[in-house]
């Protein structure tokens, strides 16, 4: 234990040496130590967990409660968050920027948050109870769309960048909540076509606003969001029983594409959704007409191999850590 | 015990804190050069996705190959065999350790997993007949978890895998309902389980205080923390969920009001303690626990007094875990520096950014379906739902 080098040993090594200054070596002492202690992602969480709570509570009152209230309470109360949180962010906000802009403050981001959710809530009840589009959703969703697609590059928020991905998606016929509320939906070819054009769009849109230079940070988000999409709308299509040929193709070929994606740009999670995506795809089909057990059995260790070796020959090559 | 030599491990500790204070730039791009030269070691480690991946390719290798083996045997051959590639499987972990390098790498772990996987399943096959659990009391069987748990612990101490030991604590879940029928007792007999290993663990952690073992006993104290609140939250353990999955069919009407009120007494004290021994130990798993804890406590209160829940229930919740946030904030704010009782609200690390980072981009995607208690539908007559299909409600219904 004694003659074990500890952190601390190498940082007091490297002052010595003059290769770390001794101000230097006394923060870098302390954070080894933790000391300061940062709380910065407990307090994060607290706030996220208390809006998600505070708005899950509000839409179940609103639902429990809207007779009782009445109508103008329930807007009143709505509209005055809802202004309450776009003031204090248009108020408080730097100046735009097509780069990264760090927050104001810990709450700022949370704000906005609450405001959106808050939006979307109010929109709701606003077209139950008074049916202005006459239950035209998909005009909502695209005008939330369109709204958190601004709030989220206004005030560089990619929880709110998130919301307007989803709302996007819901615009387009393709929701999350649809996926096991009905199991066979996305069997339906034509819920594939909205899959597959709407990660098109996004990929598309991202790559666009990254060339462009405009909040480029958020190429990730709208990257992996599209390759997963696409990957399970591609992979609905294979595991259809005829005419799966080109939607194997497509997978192949949209493999091969992330695979050397992942490599380029060293994003290891495309390197995983080509290797279990494309596994999962290609094993589907070649298992489809193998009879007994030991056929299939031997198909999987004899496949499994060959794509660990492939797997641990890429780590070797490009993932290692060390 | 341990399969990696102390210094390569304290190593890949100052590898990884030189990256982090690289990144926030506490260091000089030449200072970080210079010294991750001097933190060279030979273990080899990989990305978390490449990680997972070779994790799961290596249990479809090991499973398709010991099936092959073991498909036309009988129930006790299989059991027998399943005990043989148990043996296997961990030779082939500490062989993958051993001369490959392996460190975090998926298949060295995979490895380990499925030799703890074919152990107990061969063992309740070979000497048990392959009898599932069963609520009533068979004192011999419980060798069956009893194992499972020695098992994983051996390969959380041996390999430094955090998830074996919430495997060894799930085992120990099923242990005493081979011993009693008695679910006051059982839920006593795990927790208590948990108090001694929190007393072990507690009483080992200081000598590992600055090392590299500290994040692993840091792990182990936490899950223990929880383990022991699931177990006396009769709220959580004995209903809702366990009774779901059939492990534990106890009722609240069960047990004796002494003991329920007991527990409910300790779920309003063991939050704070975890809280408190986090707090001042600058732990941060454990006031992770601590935080947890306590809002489980306000979440199962009102069930436990037997009070009708309201709606405006979570609003209150998340109003106060808002101002708890909002008040610790400004508090440390005032201190100088930012900084009061060495705590910080300041961001220190990298690492935080990136778990923002990927965080907020999951989350925003969940969170609308997550906040709805009903899906969207097309009709105009559902009920109000909030936010599916990505409005976040503009979907929705009343």
């Amino acid at each position: 234990m004694g003659l074990r080098m500890t952190v601390l040993t190498r940082l007091e090594q490297w002052k010595e040496r003059g290769i770390v200054s001794p101000e230097q070596y006394a923060v870098l002492a302390g954070l080894s130590r933790g000391e300061p202690f940062s709380v910065f992602l407990e307090l994060n969480i607290l706030l996220y967990a208390g809006i998600l709570a505070f708005v899950a509570g509000l839409g179940w009152t609103i639902t429990t409660w809207s007779e009782q209230l009445g109508d103008m309470l329930v807007l009143a109360v709505l509209s005055a968050i809802l202004a309450a949180c776009f003031w204090y962010c248009f108020s408080r906000a730097p100046a735009w920027s097509v780069a990264e802009t760090p927050s104001p403050s810990l709450v700022f981001d949370y704000v906005l948050y609450f405001g959106s959710l808050t939006w979307s809530l109010e929109l709701a009840y606003i077209e139950k109870r008074f049916h202005v589009l006459s239950g035209e959703w998909d005009l909502y969703l695209l005008a939330t769309t369109g709204l958190f697609f601004f709030l989220a590059y206004r005030f560089d928020n990619r929880f709110v960048l998130s919301l307007a991905l989803t709302a996007l998606a819901g615009w387009l016929g393709l929701t999350i909540s649809h996926w096991p509320s009905h199991p066979g939906a996305i069997q339906d070819p034509e819920y594939r076509q909205y899959a597959i054009l709407y990660s098109l769009i996004v990929g598309g849109a991202g790559a666009l606003l990254q060339r462009r230079g405009l909040k480029p940070h958020f190429f990730g988000t709208y990257l992996n969001i599209a390759a997963n999409v696409f990957f399970w709308a591609v992979l609905s299509g294979v595991f259809q029983s005829q005419g799966y040929a080109v939607w194997l193709l497509a997978l192949v070929a949209a493999c091969g594409a992330s695979l050397a994606w992942g490599l380029a740009r060293r994003q290891f999670s495309f390197v995983a959704y080509a290797a279990v995506y494309g596994y999962v795809g290609v094993s589907s089909i070649l298992i489809r007409d193998m009879h007994g057990d030991t056929a299939v059995l031997s198909y999987f260790l004899i496949t499994g191999v060959a794509m660990l070796v492939m797997l641990v020959t890429i780590a070797r090559r490009f993932g290692r850590e060390t | 015990m341990r399969a990696y030599s102390a210094s390569s491990e304290e190593a890949l500790r100052a590898r990884d804190l030189l990256k982090d204070w690289a990144g926030e730039g506490f260091l000089t791009e030449a200072q970080y050069q210079l010294m991750q030269q001097e933190t060279v070691c030979d273990l080899r480690r990989t990305n978390i996705f490449l990680r997972m991946v070779l994790f799961l390719f290596t249990l479809v290798i090991v499973g398709a190959g010991v099936a092959l083996f073991v498909r036309q045997s009988s129930m006790q051959t299989t059991g027998i065999l399943l005990l043989v590639f148990s043996v296997f499987s961990y030779a082939g972990a500490e062989l993958a350790v051993s001369q490959a390098r392996l460190y975090r790498h998926g298949i060295e772990e995979a490895l380990a997993v499925c030799s703890v996987g074919f152990l107990c399943v061969g063992m309740q096959l070979a000497f048990f007949e392959g009898r599932v659990y069963s609520p009533a009391p068979h004192a011999m069987q419980c060798l069956v978890p009893a194992a499972g748990a020695i098992a994983s612990l051996w390969i959380w101490r041996r390999f430094g895998l955090a998830y074996s030991f919430l495997a060894a604590m799930i085992f120990v879940v099923f242990l005493p309902g081979h011993w009693t029928s008695s679910q006051s007792a059982r839920h006593l007999i795990v927790a208590a389980f948990y108090a001694a290993g929190l007393a072990i663990v507690g009483s080992l952690r200081p000598r590992y205080r600055f090392t590299y073992f500290n994040n692993e006993y840091s792990i182990a104290e936490a899950l223990l923390w929880l383990g022991i609140y699931l177990a006396i939250n009769l709220q959580l353990s004995s209903v809702s969920l366990l009774e779901q999955w059939q492990l534990w069919r106890g009722a609240i009407t069960e047990f004796s009001r002494p003991f329920y009120w007991t527990t409910w007494v300790l779920t309003w004290c063991l939050p704070p303690a975890a809280l408190a021994r986090g707090l001042l130990r600058k732990d941060r798993f454990v006031i992770a626990v601590g935080a947890v804890t306590a809002v489980l406590t306000f979440v199962t209160n009102k069930p436990y007094l037997g009070w009708p829940r309201h709606t405006w229930d979570p609003m209150l919740l998340g109003a106060l875990l808002i101002g708890v946030a909002l008040f610790i904030r400004r508090w440390l704010a005032k201190g100088l520096g930012g900084i009061r009782h060495g705590f910080t609200a300041r961001r220190l690390s990298g690492k935080d950014k990136t778990w923002m980072s990927a965080g907020a981009t999951v989350i925003g995607l969940v969170t609308p379906n997550a906040i709805t208690p009903s899906p969207q539908s097309e009709s105009s007559d559902v009920h109000f739902g909030g936010g599916d299909s990505g409005g976040a409600g503009a979907s929705s219904d009343f």
